[in-house]
């Protein structure tokens, strides 16, 4: 089994639990329970058996993922009236019993999530969605929509939902839907597992088995959706480039790289990857510093007592972990400035990010 | 999926469910009648996924609602889900893979004995390629292709060569239980494509429109004796006059 090179053992049982998560989401607890009480030896292989992709990606994810890193839900940056007005058409009418979640995910990032009052939804469980419904057997599927059970195991793990899975677009570059030639395709499904989340998807979780009233409903929505110009608007923004930026916006001296979590909103924005951190050595070390600033601001390296601020200075960066009552941060910068540079470039993140957050997180999706 | 929406009204609508062991080729079977299209390696399908295609049958238009759903064990109690309500199945064995015909039969059974008592069962021996001479291990005689083929389309006769002993199910053992279960059949190969229209119109043939017109209708709509005479018109097996006339193959 590959797992990162990290070699953090903090981030080595964060990463087998999400491993364990995505098994539940298959099998459930309490089937788990069911079988080993019963034969202690049993080969959980062969009840796995079809679903070895779900944990492959969940591996490749869990090496890079920084909203999994920080157990947060990671928005895709977007004008909030664009977003409210996905929002408003994704809203259940009370006709559609039984549904759980209503969620519209564009470049593997959430664009809305319409919920029940009583219910939110852990962001463990969020990615447990978006790890299967980017998986190569739902994505590169000819299917109109998979219909899929699934234990999402922060809502209820001993309990199978079903999750309405529809790919409204599916923006592939090499579109090789058009191509019949009957050899081809093999090389194109393992080129489309690299960059396995793009395209945009209606997620719609039931509590139910009624796949009728779940698709007809989903299919009003989507033709509402490409019929008033919301699905343009929205992936118009995402090919303008908008649902990115890069540190270079914010305009702060010496700023490489952050990572700001909203601690209210259970939320994470950070900037592209780029310069000095493209490639992947690079950034496998960044968001190494990150893990370990991450355990030692939640107490998680062994220290007793937890730490508000830790700054460490190599030779190639400076990185500084900082935790607030609102906000936790990560940020790289150059290590020629001094650290008290850095701890203004931090305010300067958090003010920058404050003034942005209208497009940056979810905020006010609606609740039925 | 640009299918959906269009002319909903001329056309009737039939469900139908795949089922069968894992890895027979269920997701090729419906990709080949959907887009005309092969994937070799494709995933495992999860759950099930949903697809439609059209299909014109003389001066009716069929749209299929396709459930084509996971092969694997674990999945097998979500199957009374799809094949409820039903008006078509087509199970589908491997013709390499003598245990998936045992699987189909269980299917078969189950069909039987839960589904809707009118669903039409068809029986789908898949991978019917790797069975026969390929073009390239009979390129020697390349000249005479025309009599290789009646040589191999001779009924009964087994054809020769290696890729034959690949074969763990007889076309005529699978075509004997077939009959005595009631069951339409056919040997497909979703990456040539043989068969794989000809299934897909033979059950549109055997599908009681008029039942199913009738029962979508409602009582409002039509006369109690228009509807009566729907009803005798299927009864008397609307398709039988029509097996003479040349196929109409669907337009996929």
């Amino acid at each position: 089994m590959h797992v990162s090179l990290l070699g953090v053992s903090q981030n080595l049982s964060s990463q087998l639990e999400f491993l364990h998560l995505q098994i539940l989401s298959i099998v459930t607890a309490s089937q788990l329970r069911r079988i080993f009480e019963r034969r202690t030896n049993f080969d959980l292989r062969r009840l796995l058996d079809g679903t070895e992709t779900f944990l492959h990606s969940m591996l490749d994810r869990l090496e890079f993922d920084l909203a999994m890193a920080t157990s947060s839900l990671h928005c895709l940056r977007l004008d909030p009236m664009v977003r409210k007005r996905v929002a408003d058409t994704l809203v259940p009418t009370s006709k559609v019993k039984d549904i759980l979640y209503v969620i519209l995910i564009a470049r593997g990032r959430v664009v809305t999530l319409i919920r029940p009052k009583k219910h939110s939804i852990h962001p463990a469980d969020i990615h447990i969605l978006m790890n299967t419904v980017h998986n190569p057997s739902i994505f590169n599927s000819p299917a109109a929509a998979s219909w899929i059970p699934i234990c999402l195991p922060k809502f209820n793990p001993n309990g199978f939902v079903n999750a309405y899975i529809s790919f409204l677009q599916r923006d592939n570059p090499e579109e090789p839907s058009s191509a019949p030639s009957p050899s081809s395709p093999q090389s194109s499904s393992s080129a489309s597992v690299t960059d396995s989340d793009s395209g945009t998807a209606l997620v719609c979780i039931s509590g139910g088995a009624d796949f009728d009233t779940i698709r007809s409903w989903c299919d009003g929505v989507t033709q509402k959706l490409t019929n008033e110009g919301t699905l343009k608007l929205l992936s118009d923004c995402v090919r303008s480039g908008q649902a990115e930026y890069t540190v270079s916006e914010l305009g702060i001296p010496g700023l490489r790289h952050f990572v700001y979590k909203s601690r209210a909103q259970v939320q994470v924005t950070f900037p592209t990857f780029e310069d000095p951190y493209e490639n992947l050595t690079d950034r496998r070390r960044i968001i190494t510093f990150y893990q370990v600033l991450h355990d030692a601001i939640h107490a998680k390296s062994g220290q007793s007592e937890t730490l508000k601020l830790q700054y460490i200075r190599t030779e190639k960066e400076s990185v500084m972990g900082w935790i607030t009552q609102p906000f936790e941060m990560y940020i790289a910068l150059s290590p020629r400035l001094p650290k008290s540079a850095v701890v203004g470039a931090a305010n300067a993140v958090s003010r920058w990010v404050k003034k942005e957050e209208g497009r940056l997180f979810l905020k006010d999706a609606p609740v039925f | 999926m640009a299918e959906s929406g269009s002319v909903p009204d001329k056309s009737v609508q039939v469900k139908l469910v795949l089922l069968g062991e894992a890895a027979v080729g269920k997701s090729s079977v419906v990709l080949r009648f959907v887009s005309n299209e092969f994937q070799a390696n494709k995933e495992p399908t999860i759950g099930a996924a949903f697809l439609t295609q059209k299909c014109r049958l003389e001066d009716r238009v069929l749209r299929y609602e396709i459930w084509d759903t996971a092969g694997q064990e674990r999945f097998h109690s979500l199957a009374p889900m799809y094949y409820r309500n039903a008006q078509a199945a087509v199970v589908v064995y491997d013709v390499t893979k003598a245990t998936s015909l045992e699987k189909a039969k269980s299917w078969v059974k189950e069909l039987q004995r839960q589904a809707n008592p009118n669903i039409v069962i068809a029986l789908a021996g898949n991978k019917v390629d790797l069975v026969q001479p390929s073009a390239s291990s009979s390129g020697n005689n390349s000249e005479s292709e025309d009599e290789a083929d009646d040589a191999t389309a001779t009924p009964g006769e087994a054809p020769s060569g290696e890729s034959e002993s690949l074969r763990q199910v007889p076309r005529e053992e699978a075509q004997a239980y077939a009959t005595e279960a009631g069951l339409l059949f056919f040997e497909t190969s979703a990456k040539t494509g043989e068969g794989i229209v000809d299934l897909f119109t033979e059950i549109a043939r055997k599908i009681p429109i008029e039942h199913i017109l009738a029962s979508t209708r409602g009582a409002g709509r039509a006369g109690p004796g228009a509807n009566r005479a729907g009803v005798s018109r299927q009864e008397g097996g609307v398709n039988l006059e029509q097996g003479a006339k040349p196929k109409d193959a669907c337009n996929c």
